[in-house]
């Protein structure tokens, strides 16, 4: 469903590459996330699933990029709008403006699309419905706080029905209790919807119980690769900038102070925490 | 408006109800009539005949007015001071000392500032009474491309967006203690540490607001739907028509009267 091969990007008069040497495969139905310290190249990675680098952001490329079948670094920007969803971490640049309520900002997408209106009312029913934005129909986009306008964001871009989902910290504007919903969403939608989910993520906790799958960036290349549980309990997480998770910490130290096995597994997730204790 | 970021005033007013063309076409025959045709006063006497029972009739009349007040007064001062004392030759109506006003420049400047509240008086009623999406929706479905509909619509919601970004900078400077109020010295000061995070904030706006639309196959080809629906009689498509037959007697007319003295000499 997404597969790099040896992709290498520098941006316009940029002198080290953003992105070095990336290869790997994402199947589909899988809710893949990538972490990486700032500057590792994480928003770069989702720009580049989507088409917009290098089409938007200009720079070269090379290595080929094929998401859900369509070569990204050279299909029409409009021919990837429909199959690949992109959704970025202000939620308030992505409201289009175009349109004056939720509903209609929602139906952007779908307008342009040619959705025919009879089939465009219930998939934005129910698409606000999963995102919690229900009663919020008629409201101004811009009057919205800003975890609905992100809650707005993703299901603009998921009434699309994309194959693919990019989201670049989707959930930095959030509380705690929105981002778990936006992960909740996602990880349903990868389950039951065969959706691709490709997440960029600081919140490793959440990374840790939702994601199938962990990359890590770091200074444009791909270092580590796997599932949650290895990924972010290994000890190498420091070099890359990267704190593990608090169970993680708490669970190692008592295995310094000698209070648990050093053999025993470390926990990434909160119920794996109480099994690691009990 | 700071929740809507377009000047659009909703109230459930007839002319709110009117189709964006109609309003659209009214405007321009303002534009024409005060444009097109000699003398001074008929700018003033479109503002006044059309412009103003439109603005009432849409309840939005002392919103308009106050707009009009704040942006027109400064020009209209600027433009009687320069043109009437600086106007080359031409005949001395009032002395002040070395100075006087004369009469040539004093009437240029009542010709331009009745223009002035024309021209910002019709924008002004069209974008108080028009829902941006709808005026974008009927120009596309009147053939006009998706992308120039989008700059109109972006045209419409620059100052309110510019606005709430330079509050938000002009805040986060306050709050480090630069100092905002006071005279108008200290004002322009302030101003000098806002242009560059406002300018290069909105590059950065407006890079992330293409790759939006983008996502949202903006730049698709073909055909489009619309979840929104605009309401159209034909008393409308007729008085459109008209208007805008009006609009070319006008302009036809103008350009007679320029051409006409040129002929004869």
């Amino acid at each position: 469903m997404i597969r790099l091969a040896d992709v290498t990007y520098r941006y316009p008069r940029a002198t080290v590459p953003a992105l070095d040497g990336l290869s790997f495969e994402v199947s589909t139905g899988q809710f893949c996330a990538v972490i990486g310290a700032n500057g590792a190249g994480k928003t770069t990675l989702c720009s580049a699933l989507a088409g917009f680098v290098p089409q938007f952001y200009r720079g070269t490329i090379t290595g080929s990029i094929e998401v859900a079948g369509l070569n990204v670094v050279e299909s029409p920007l409009a021919d990837i709008a429909g199959t690949v969803g992109l959704v970025f971490s202000n939620p308030f640049n992505q409201i289009t403006g175009a349109r004056f309520t939720v509903r209609d900002e929602i139906a952007f997408g779908l307008e342009n699309m040619a959705v025919p209106v009879a089939e465009m009312e219930p998939r934005i029913e129910e698409i606000m419905r999963f995102a919690g934005l229900e009663g919020l129909a008629d409201r101004s986009p811009f009057a919205l706080s800003g975890g609905q306008q992100q809650r707005l964001a993703i299901a603009s871009v998921l009434v699309m029905r994309p194959k693919v989902v990019v989201l670049d910290e989707p959930t930095s504007q959030l509380d705690p209790v929105g981002a778990k919903e936006v992960f909740s969403v996602l990880r349903s939608l990868a389950t039951t919807a065969e959706t691709t989910v490709f997440m960029a993520e600081q919140k490793l906790e959440w990374v840790a119980a939702f994601a199938d799958r962990v990359l890590v960036l770091h200074q444009g290349k791909l270092v580590a690769d796997g599932p949650p549980g290895e990924v972010l309990a290994s000890p190498d997480l420091g070099r890359y900038g990267l704190q593990p998770t608090r169970y993680t910490q708490v669970a190692r130290a008592a295995q310094l102070a000698g209070l648990r096995s050093a053999d025993t597994p470390l926990p990434v997730t909160l119920e794996q925490a109480v099994e690691f204790f009990n | 408006m700071s929740q809507s970021f377009s000047l659009y005033i909703p109230t459930n007013s007839g002319m709110h109800r009117l189709h964006p063309l109609t309003k659209l076409a009214l405007v321009f025959l303002c534009l024409v009539l005060g444009l097109f045709l000699p003398g001074v006063w008929l700018s003033y006497a479109t503002f006044a005949l059309i412009i103003i029972p439109s603005a009432l009739w849409g309840g939005v009349l002392p919103r308009l007015l106050s707009a009009l007040f704040k942006t027109a007064l400064p020009i209209a001062l600027s433009l009687f001071l320069i043109q009437g004392l600086f106007w080359p030759g031409g005949t001395p109506i009032l002395h002040l000392g070395p100075l006087s006003f004369k009469e040539e420049g004093l009437y240029f400047s009542i010709q331009r500032t009745g223009r002035f509240i024309m021209i910002i008086g019709s924008f002004l009623l069209l974008t108080f009474t028009t829902r941006p999406d709808e005026l974008m929706l009927a120009l596309n479905r009147h053939g006009i491309p998706n992308s120039i509909t989008y700059i109109i619509l972006s045209t419409m919601q620059i100052i309110p967006r510019f606005q709430a970004k330079a509050n938000t900078i002009l805040d986060a400077q306050r709050s480090r203690g630069l100092e905002t109020e006071g005279n108008v010295l200290v004002r322009i000061r302030a101003l000098l540490p806002l242009i560059q995070p406002l300018l290069l904030g909105s590059i950065v706006d407006i890079d992330e607001r293409a790759i939006a639309l983008e996502v949202r196959a903006f730049g698709r080809k073909g055909p489009r739907t619309s979840l929104l629906t605009l309401h159209d009689t034909p008393a409308q498509r007729i008085a459109r028509w008209l208007m805008l037959l009006a609009a070319v007697a006008v302009i036809a007319w103008g350009i007679y009267l320029w051409l006409a003295p040129r002929f004869i000499a």
